[in-house]
């Protein structure tokens, strides 16, 4: 279903329109505080070719419509070798009004129409995710195998958190922290347990919009039917879906929250008390789902004029998508009420933050492109000088590690949830050991 | 694609991984801005791709240059040569050719706090430049294209005024010591990085050989003279406060404004006061920017979008605009400044908008700082290209706008640019001298048939009035076709250059589709 934000005339307009000038390559300009962290693309970064920046695959789009180009495994492999992350669209979209991580994803689902994607790696994954409603090969009945019996739940709550596939079965240090935290401050809530299915978000970034639909169609009934009011999550995929992908699809009645900024409001309300010294350096990752990706964008019911010829404008304006109204405040307000803790800033933050690497399929087809990218972000963290790296989303949270061990780095990673947790004087239960058999 | 066997040999020195030869990479790096009316002006399809080079190669030292650059002499391959690849001038111009993407040749090499100048190669960005001499006090020339774009090939390879022009002059007043590898594929060091004893970057003009005439001149070659791969460039003390400081979210930065930095936009009323008031702001020496625009053009600077470009209305009844911007390092220093400046209006009765009329957003400093205004020309249509280009007296600058602005009030009325009433055109000083540099902005859509044509032809003939009305040359003589209509009223300096090609270029392999072919290549051409 292509979603009225983005019609077709709309994307066939805008990939006649790249000026070719870079700008997409690097981090805002008046932005860029040093040279070595001035990039803002991953994939550029790895594989150097300009069709692999946002620019270069808008150029593809439009060769691929003009006929110059066919849809084969060379065309799939430069469009797939992209995290979606979407810094691309923040440093286009300073000035100019194209939508490069929009006509990256249009190309996708182009290349699913005729056959030639998703990847090999991320189809399997998809037939995983059909049959067993989570990408990781697990049974849907070991969804809940995380939950002790310690943990207060409430059947009758209008609160619900929804887990998500990696925090149930990859990172459940994650989901227990959440519960633990909101059982601490005497939150009702409930969770849907085998009523809950993989959000759709690594099938929708695939470009594989029927099967991410079904999905999200079963979710939505589910909650709709329990008369829930507020959902929360602890993975900022699963967030940015729900918030931004499913509201484009089909509007539902419930709040949606991260747990970021729950815990910031139940901080600033006292239900939440940080006791304890946490007296850590620490420097916090922008997850893009959490962050710049996580921007709703603002229904527009207004008319294109012409001021003139050849210049067109909207009235009234159109809002610009471009990450303002990302989760930036909430992470970093928590840190910073941390007794003790003291938050040291990246170079690049916010909006125009450096992906992990892991998402839209990466970390499945192109393992060695996610830990490339995560190790350049490790890096950055590390000049920081900061002891402890923190972000707030289950999947940057395996790629970051793999990407510390893989490089040696002495940081240590932790989920701002287990950060709050110690602050409670509350010790986190950690899994022992990461896994690299996530999507 | 290349043959195998040749592929092979290029792969061996780059790695397999640094060439690629398939369709889907060929096709990406044969699309440009304007090339789809740089196609329609020589007689083909105004689409926005060029001829299809036959691979992709990216370099990562002068020595794979070089041997790239003998093996596209042995198979007489020609290659064009790009960097951060803004603008028609980086695509092939024939199907015969190769593109060297310098992507991975990114090192800034050297910072001389000392000596005032940098060494970088070709894909490190202005802004990256500037980022790290600001550690130091420094300051780098940004061409008016803007921060992305590359210092290396601003300096060797095109024609560089900047909006900082009058203090950081423009790039080619700005090179140093070159590294070049020759389209015969040996290296030539120019200037004091060619001598055998001792060498090093400091000058561009001796000691050592000096032939910055013959390898940029005026508007640089556009890679039709072999390589660049190392230059050094002059660097500035920074103009205020070092303190770069952006916070809040895009694109609306809340920029720390330094202590000392003040803009003007000046109601000029008229040309005459424009001339007046420019030179003598030159001749005091106090501006970081004087630039002449449109209304249109700095209401457009103020703005991130055509709806907030309707905002800025404040400018609109100003006639003859000039935005001055003044920054200085102390108080006293700023003191003077302003009060040069406030006398000057005085003197000639003109008034400041900025203040009175309309606040600049902060931002809009970090903007000037940065250089990145020139970026602001896309948001109307998403297109557009300079004509003109004259280099000269304020005076005979001021008579080619003049000239220009019945020709373009034509197309305007045609529809097929935007109107800008004629009066698009953006011109500032060099070092704060005598010397001036104006080219006209146009803005067109580049998706429309009408508006590629429309402003082919006004380009066309933009150029021509040039010509009649002895104003200068203009910005974009390229190509064999216009150098050979301009050579002969300029004592045929064509002929000079093609002399200088083909001593330089005997197998024609460094494209020459915005220089000038050789001798027989020209003839072949012609026939």
């Amino acid at each position: 279903m292509t979603t009225d934000h983005f019609p077709e005339e709309e994307y066939q307009r805008m990939i006649k329109r790249c000026v070719r000038c870079s700008v997409c390559k690097w981090i805002p300009q008046v932005q860029i505080k040093s040279q070595k962290y001035a990039s803002a693309c991953p994939a550029i970064d790895i594989y150097n070719y300009h069709p692999y920046s946002g620019g270069g695959k808008i150029i593809l789009a439009l060769a691929y419509e003009m006929g110059r180009i066919k849809p084969t495994e060379e065309l799939r492999d430069i469009v797939y070798k992209c995290t979606e992350c979407g810094n691309c669209a923040i440093a286009c979209k300073y000035m100019n009004t194209l939508e490069p991580l929009e006509i990256i994803m249009r190309l996708r689902e182009k290349l699913v129409k005729v056959g030639c994607g998703p990847m090999p790696k991320q189809q399997e994954y998809i037939e995983v995710v059909k049959k067993l409603n989570n990408p990781y090969n697990e049974p849907h009945k070991k969804r809940t195998d995380w939950i002790s019996d310690d943990i207060k739940l409430d059947p009758s709550a209008k609160m619900l958190y929804y887990v998500g596939c990696t925090s149930s079965y990859r990172r459940k240090e994650i989901a227990i922290a959440t519960v633990r935290i909101l059982n601490a401050a005497g939150v009702n809530f409930n969770i849907l347990k085998d009523d809950e299915f993989c959000c759709g978000s690594p099938i929708l970034r695939t470009g594989e919009i029927n099967t991410f639909e079904e999905f999200m169609n079963k979710n939505l009934d589910m909650i709709e039917s329990k008369g829930i009011e507020t959902v929360v999550f602890s993975c900022a995929g699963c967030y940015d879906t729900f918030k931004v992908d499913y509201n484009l699809r089909r509007k539902y009645n419930f709040k949606v929250l991260h747990t970021t900024e729950l815990f910031d409001m139940l901080i600033d309300s006292g239900q939440l008390k940080l006791k304890k010294d946490v007296p850590l350096k620490v420097t916090y990752h922008d997850p893009c789902h959490l962050g710049r990706n996580a921007e709703r964008y603002e229904d527009w019911d207004g008319e294109t004029i012409q001021l003139m010829p050849l210049v067109s404008i909207n009235i009234p304006p159109k809002s610009k998508r471009i990450g303002t109204k990302g989760v930036y405040d909430a992470p970093r307000n928590i840190l910073k009420k941390i007794p003790g803790l003291e938050l040291i800033e990246m170079e690049r933050i916010q909006e125009y933050a450096y992906c992990c690497g892991a998402g839209a399929g990466v970390k499945s087809a192109f393992p060695d492109m996610a830990l490339k990218t995560a190790k350049l972000r490790i890096e950055e963290a590390e000049d920081t000088d900061a002891d402890i790296l923190v972000s707030a989303c289950p999947f940057c949270s395996t790629n970051l590690q793999d990407g510390i061990q893989d490089s040696g780095s002495k940081l240590k990673y932790y989920d701002i949830s287990e950060l709050i947790l110690i602050a409670m004087d509350i010790e986190p239960k950690r899994s022992n050991k990461t896994t690299n058999e996530v999507i | 694609m290349l043959k195998k066997e040749i592929l092979k040999e290029f792969q061996d020195i780059v790695g397999s991984e640094n060439i690629d030869d398939g369709d889907v990479m060929t096709n990406a790096y044969a699309y440009n801005w304007c090339i789809e009316f740089v196609n329609y002006m020589e007689g083909k399809d105004p689409i926005p791709f060029s001829p299809v080079p036959k691979a992709v190669i990216l370099p990562s030292t002068t020595e794979e240059v070089q041997k790239i650059v003998q093996l596209c002499n042995k198979y007489e391959i020609q290659f064009k040569v790009q960097s951060t690849g803004l603008g028609p001038w980086n695509q092939p111009s024939t199907d015969n050719s190769i593109i060297l993407d310098m992507r991975r040749m990114n090192k800034i090499v050297k910072i001389d706090v000392k000596n005032l100048y940098a060494v970088v190669e070709s894909y490190v960005s202005g802004a990256q430049l500037q980022a790290e001499a600001l550690k130091y006090g420094l300051n780098v020339h940004m061409p008016g294209a803007g921060p992305m774009t590359s210092p290396l090939a601003s300096h060797t390879s095109m024609a560089g005024p900047g909006f900082t022009s009058p203090q950081t002059g423009h790039s080619a007043r700005n090179v140093l010591g070159t590294e070049w590898v020759l389209p015969s594929g040996e290296i030539l060091r120019l200037g004091s990085i060619g001598l055998k004893s001792n060498p090093d970057w400091f000058s561009g003009d001796g000691p050592g050989p000096s032939l910055r005439g013959i390898m940029r001149g005026w508007m640089g070659t556009k890679s039709g003279l072999g390589v660049f791969t190392r230059v050094a460039i002059k660097l500035f003390p920074y103009p205020c406060n070092t303190k770069f400081i952006a916070r809040g979210h895009a694109p609306m930065y809340d920029f720390e404004i330094p202590d000392f930095i003040r803009a003007y936009v000046v109601d000029c009323g008229n040309f005459k006061n424009l001339e007046k008031i420019y030179l003598r702001i030159n001749e005091e020496e106090i501006a970081l920017i004087c630039s002449h625009m449109s209304n249109f053009a700095i209401m457009a600077i103020f703005s991130y979008t055509i709806e907030s470009l309707m905002d800025k209305i404040a400018f609109g009844g100003i006639k003859k605009p000039l935005l001055v911007v003044i920054a200085a390092r102390t108080k006293r220093e700023f003191d003077y400044k302003q009060k040069v400046i406030d006398l000057l209006m005085e003197e000639l009765n003109l008034t400041n908008i900025i203040g009175i009329k309309y606040d600049p957003p902060s931002n809009f400093y970090a903007e000037c700082l940065r250089a990145n205004l020139g970026y602001h020309g896309f948001i109307a249509t998403g297109g557009f290209q300079s004509t003109k280009g004259q280099c000269d007296t304020a005076a005979l600058c001021i008579r080619t706008e003049k000239k220009n602005i019945p020709i373009k009030k034509n197309y305007i009325k045609r529809e097929v640019i935007v109107n800008d009433f004629g009066e698009g055109a953006w011109m500032t000083s060099y070092e704060s001298g005598h010397y001036f540099h104006m080219e006209v902005p146009t803005l067109y859509d580049q998706t429309s048939l009408e508006s590629v044509k429309g402003m082919a032809e006004y380009m066309e003939l933009s150029n021509q009035l040039d010509l009649l009305k002895h104003l200068g040359i203009p910005f974009f003589i390229e190509g064999d076709k216009l150098h050979d209509e301009w050579g002969p009223l300029l004592m045929n300096y064509n002929k000079w250059l093609r002399k200088i090609k083909e001593a330089f270029d005997p197998n024609a392999v460094s494209d020459s589709g915005f220089y000038i072919s050789g001798k027989n290549q020209s003839d072949l051409k012609n026939e």
